[in-house]
């Protein structure tokens, strides 16, 4: 795992600052699910994608944190549409990379996983209600980088929002692909040790019977 | 020497120099050297400006002691106790508590003056329990340095919680509520500074103490934050662990742009961090002494069903509320009582008793009454927790309930926390339940809260279990 954290840290396009596409392709090493993507860069041909549509278009820069209010993502796009609204992402943002991706349909709430560093007691891992209201809600459980799946489980369960799995609404969420998926991102931050600075995934949701982190955010240390 | 035999030789030690013993009242070096007369120790008084205390003859300097002391007690002030640090540990005095405050807490002076005692435990290799420490207090040992009022004499012998405060005035409010309403010490220690000796190390030797059963930490910062947390779980095995921790810890967010890094607030954290090595957080005083209470008096609950036995029907309502609340820590449940049980219970009291849980046997109940309905509760499969709000006003009720309850606690497997208030009599009544072996609380809301520190150590136990 050494090795390849550090071929990913060689790859960074922007060193020690991560875009999206690249914070996808570490939590991937984790096996962490990601929606099946592409990067294009700026003046690259495009014309299609093996992608399965229906596609979401995302501006692809480590310094844009905020990419819905400047427009920066297109949603719902097709196989007939996906090459004009490249087109259009890049006039809005002429040297930013541009990602496609394909769009995921979920149903049931969004979550989000972090990784923050405490100073005195090292990484620790989060789970939360997710989404952008997720810091209006500060419905959240933390606890120290590595965590195994039983205290991911706890932290579950300690959510306002945990009554979801007790099949609310007839919703079928797997909770302890969830607590997995917690733990895997412990031991990410654990592997990763001090480099890591801040890690969001938000949102991440039930897809297919998996948990997929359709936006992740890493942060490194300068 | 190792550490544990160190702090085996500080807290119970044969041999013991009061530097600064003095005859004025009210000086720390007079508290301390009165208090350890007591302690059936050798004492060496040090003090250029007295002759005789008490007795004992005092010597002019450090220089004069014997080679043998175990414990230098250092009531000086800050500058003149770290000369006397120094000419204690060239006598080879190998252990040192530092009462004086004036060091790393006040400022730049302060904790250079700090720093040369971590200097000199490194170059004399020697121990140092402070500085602005509170002192150690062992009732078992008959071991006190305490330099302030804390009602020893009600802190009963055997007891078996050890408690290790960083801070003075909390942990003397903390001996003060333990004083009032009866509690077992085992050991105090005021941490204070910890310049050498830390949490780590006291939680190290209280996990091998056989006469400990719990311990509780006040705790402002955690320096070795995980060391301690990987040390408290393994104690956590065998007994369990309070922390009351104050003082949020600061986050290193570099620039706070995750949304994690907002959400973290930091004090989350450490919340997350203590229940993940299966430590009971507390946040008061008055809280830390009740978990410590109930974990070390009574054996963790079988299960969450509480039964409620009361002879006053608006506090069974209230206490219901109580266990009914939504409570992260541990949750509780009203038990539903078999019908062979609430048969006893209307045969032993009236056919108008409200048999439903909560058991309510009126003002008009007697002792008798009150014992019958309780074993009837006790033995009830579905119940795994009694809380008994007991009444001494009732003409039919006694002072001997006291010791009928404490007959039942002692025999029975489930654990029974009792509730009771009697104008300003409270305490005492309080008091004589612990003397009597019962655990008890004077308000519902605390009652019901200790019942949920024993179902949270019995899931804490069990989750621990798992990882074995």
């Amino acid at each position: 795992m050494k090795n390849k954290i550090q071929n990913w840290v060689d790859s960074l396009e922007n060193k020690n600052n991560p875009d999206e596409y690249e914070s996808k392709q570490l939590v991937r090493l984790f096996g962490i699910g990601v929606p099946e993507g592409e990067r294009l860069s700026p003046g690259s041909a495009f014309e299609k994608t093996s992608i399965d549509p229906p596609y979401v278009l995302k501006v692809c820069s480590s310094t844009i944190l905020h990419k819905t209010e400047l427009q920066g993502v297109i949603l719902n796009s097709g196989p007939d549409t996906v090459a004009d609204d490249r087109n259009l992402m890049q006039k809005r943002f002429p040297k930013e990379n541009i990602l496609v991706e394909h769009q995921s349909s979920f149903t049931g709430p969004e979550f989000i996983i972090g990784i923050i560093k405490d100073s005195a007691l090292g990484h620790a891992v989060m789970v939360g209600a997710g989404g952008v209201f997720t810091e209006i809600y500060k419905d959240t459980a933390f606890r120290l980088a590595p965590c195994s799946v039983a205290d991911a489980g706890d932290m579950i369960e300690e959510l306002a929002l945990s009554p979801v799995f007790d099949n609310f609404r007839g919703l079928t969420l797997d909770k302890e692909k969830l607590a997995k998926t917690v733990s895997a991102v412990s031991q990410l931050a654990d592997k990763m040790g001090d480099k890591l600075s801040q890690l969001d995934i938000n949102p991440i949701v039930f897809c297919d019977e998996e948990w997929l982190a359709l936006d992740v955010k890493v942060m490194l240390e300068p | 020497m190792d550490t544990l035999s160190s702090l085996q030789q500080l807290l119970n030690p044969q041999k013991i120099a009061v530097i600064g013993a003095s005859k004025s009242k009210g000086k720390v070096g007079e508290i301390v050297f009165r208090r350890l007369m007591g302690s059936r120790r050798r004492l060496y008084p040090v003090n250029p400006k007295e002759i005789v205390i008490e007795g004992h003859k005092v010597l002019a300097d450090i220089g004069s002691l014997p080679q043998d002391i175990d414990l230098a007690v250092i009531t000086i002030s800050a500058a003149a106790a770290v000369n006397a640090v120094e000419e204690c540990a060239k006598k080879g005095i190998p252990n040192h508590i530092i009462v004086a405050g004036g060091f790393g807490e006040v400022g730049e002076e302060g904790r250079k003056l700090e720093q040369k005692l971590k200097n000199l435990t490194r170059k004399y290799n020697i121990r140092i329990l402070g500085p602005n420490s509170l002192g150690i207090f062992l009732p078992d040992e008959n071991i006190d340095t305490i330099f302030v009022e804390h009602g020893d004499k009600a802190l009963d012998r055997k007891g078996k919680v050890a408690c290790i405060v960083q801070s003075g005035s909390v942990g003397v409010e903390a001996l003060g509520y333990a004083s009032n309403t009866g509690y077992g010490m085992r050991a105090f220690v005021g941490l204070g500074n910890k310049c050498d000796l830390d949490e780590i190390d006291f939680l190290k030797y209280f996990d091998q103490d056989k006469k400990t059963n719990c311990l509780g930490f006040y705790l402002e910062n955690i320096e070795r934050g995980r060391e301690f947390l990987d040390a408290a779980k393994k104690t956590t095995l065998k007994k369990p662990v309070v922390v009351l921790k104050a003082g949020m810890t600061e986050t290193a967010v570099s620039a706070v742009s995750s949304h994690t890094g907002k959400l973290a607030g930091s004090d989350n954290v450490i919340s997350g961090a203590l229940k993940q090595f299966g430590i009971q957080r507390v946040y008061d005083d008055e809280e830390f002494c009740d978990a410590t209470k109930v974990l070390s008096m009574l054996k963790q609950a079988p299960g969450n069903r509480v039964a409620v036995l009361t002879a006053a029907g608006g506090y069974g309502v209230m206490c219901t509320d109580f266990i009914e609340k939504d409570e992260n820590r541990a949750p509780l449940k009203m038990a539903k009582l078999a019908d062979a049980t609430k048969q006893k219970i209307k045969e032993a009291t009236f056919d108008f008793t409200a048999c439903e849980n909560p058991v309510d046997i009126t003002a008009s109940a007697d002792d008798r009454m009150f014992s019958q309905s309780l074993d009837a509760l006790i033995a009830d499969d579905g119940v795994d927790i009694v809380i008994c709000i007991a009444f001494f006003a009732p003409p039919g009720i006694s002072e001997n309930l006291i010791d009928i309850i404490a007959e039942k606690t002692n025999s029975s497997d489930k654990p029974v926390i009792v509730f009771t208030k009697y104008g300003p009599f409270t305490d005492n009544f309080i008091k004589n339940l612990y003397f009597a072996g019962v655990v008890g609380y004077p308000s519902v809301g605390r009652t019901v809260r200790a019942a949920r520190f024993l179902v949270e150590r019995a899931r804490i136990l069990k989750r621990l279990g798992q990882e074995e």
